[in-house]
Order: C-alpha cells, then structure tokens, then sequence
C-alpha cells in the first residue's frame, strides 16, 4: 500500500518536473508545475508531515502555481509558442546535473539501510509548539520578510507613470 | 521503503529544477525551475525527520520556514518579471541586456 502510493506520486511528481522543465508551452509548463506540486504534498502525506502536506497545497497549489498561471497569461505573447524555449548550453547544464547526481549518489547509498519508525505521530501541534516556542525569533522576522515582499511586490508592479509622479 | 528511496527522489527533483534553471531562456521557466529545487530541499526536510527523528518536529518547522521565504520570493520575482516585461517587452533573458553597455 504504502509503496504503491509512493511510486505512483514519485511518477506523478517526476514527470511532470520533466514537463515543467521541457515544455515549449510556458502556460503548459505552469500547470505541470501545479500538478508537481500537488505530488510533492502527496509526498509530504506519505511521510506523515500532516502540517506540511496542508500547507504544500495552500501555499504551493493554491497560491504560487496559480500566481504563476496568471503571470504567464498577462506577459506571455502567442506568436512565443514556438520559440525554441532551451538556450544552447543545454549540454553543459545536462554535465552539471550529471555530475552532481554523481555526488549525491554516495549519500543516498549511505542510508539505503534506514528503515522508517512503524509508528507515525501527527506533527501539526509539535510543529506550532516548536514554532512559537523554540523558533520564535525566526517565526517573527518571517512575517517581517512577508510584509516586505507583499510591499515590494506593489511597488515593483505599479504603473510606471505613477511612480514618476510620486 | 528506505530513507534512500526519498533521497533519490528529491535527488531527482533537485536536479530537474537545476537543469531548468539553467536551460531555460524564458524568466518564468528559471523562476519555475527554482521551485522545483525549493520542494525537493522540504521532501529531503520531512524524510530525515520522518526517517532519523520521528519524535521530533524541527524538520517540519524548518519546511515551513523555506514554504514561506519561497512564497516571498516568487511574489518579489513575479513582480519583478511583470516589470520587465512592461519596460523591455520581453522575457528572454538574452534580450535583456540594459547593463550590458
């Protein structure tokens, strides 16, 4: 059961990664990039990161994804759809990830051993009792970092014409 | 399943995300890309805490750190990349070469 659903989401979460990467389409590359998403929170789900798995689909789903969408929709152009959409150091960049999973390949060796605890307990009280006790410093300057990028982003997307005259 | 079997996935992910950031010529793809490389960093997050510490929660909270700094940051990049587009009427990145001289 469990392995059954974890291949299924790594397949999920895989090939549509693939999709958003490879795309021609940006519009079809921002919806694979939901659909990944989505499989990442189905990972979380299987870990038993209850919080996270909420969180992912908020956050990520049903804001950044669609954020995206509409980026896509509002800047994009139609005559872009068959632009070749992959600069041309493609290969350099394929060698990069090459040898890096070279590296990563040792590490993932090292835990192939390391089972999962048979139990699983739920992490949404542990996690807001960690992050309003422990790590409440970090808690407060995110909101601070929140406030900003909310107030960058109105000052970055105003009207240029307005900003003149301010 | 074993801790190596989320390792390899994320592994996956990561690597996915780097290509496309590195490939792409258009804004939104590298932004895109840099997402995918944000997720795989909260799965190898949730596994070692699920695999090494199940009774803690740290792993969790620090995931929940990187999900917000990553909201900020697309909100920040999009509206950077809608700037763009409005002062330079592209989103190529070898056509936006301003600094360039």
């Amino acid at each position: 059961m469990m392995e059954a659903a974890f291949y299924s989401l790594t397949a999920i979460t895989l090939l549509s990664a693939l999709g958003v990467v490879l795309a021609r389409n940006t519009l079809h590359a921002a919806l694979l990039l939901g659909l990944c998403l989505a499989g990442v929170g189905g990972l979380f789900a299987t870990l038993g990161a209850d919080f996270l798995f909420g969180g992912q689909i908020l956050i990520y789903v049903g804001g950044i994804a669609v954020l995206m969408t509409f980026v896509v929709m509002l800047a994009g152009r139609a005559s872009e759809l068959h632009l070749r959409q992959v600069n041309d150091q493609w290969l350099a960049a394929l060698l990069i990830c090459g040898v890096t999973f070279m590296g990563m390949q040792k590490i993932i060796d090292s835990f192939s051993n390391t089972r999962a605890p048979a139990t699983t307990t739920a992490t949404t009280a542990g996690v807001g009792r960690i992050l309003l006790d422990e790590f409440a410093v970090p808690f407060e300057i995110i909101s601070v970092i929140l406030v900003a990028a909310l107030v960058g982003a109105v000052v970055f997307s105003r009207p240029r014409a307005k900003r003149d005259r301010s | 399943m074993t801790l190596s079997h989320y390792l390899a996935v994320s592994t996956a992910l990561f690597l996915i995300g780097l290509f496309g950031a590195l490939t792409r010529r258009n804004i939104l793809g590298i932004l895109m890309g840099i997402e995918l490389m944000f997720n795989a960093a909260n799965i190898n997050l949730a596994a070692f805490n699920r695999f090494l510490h199940p009774s803690g929660f740290v792993g969790s909270a620090v995931a929940v750190f990187i999900i917000a700094v990553a909201a900020a940051e697309i909100v920040v990049g999009l509206a950077l990349v809608v700037a763009i587009y409005r002062a330079q009427g592209t989103l190529y990145t070898e056509d936006i070469h301003l600094l360039k001289g």
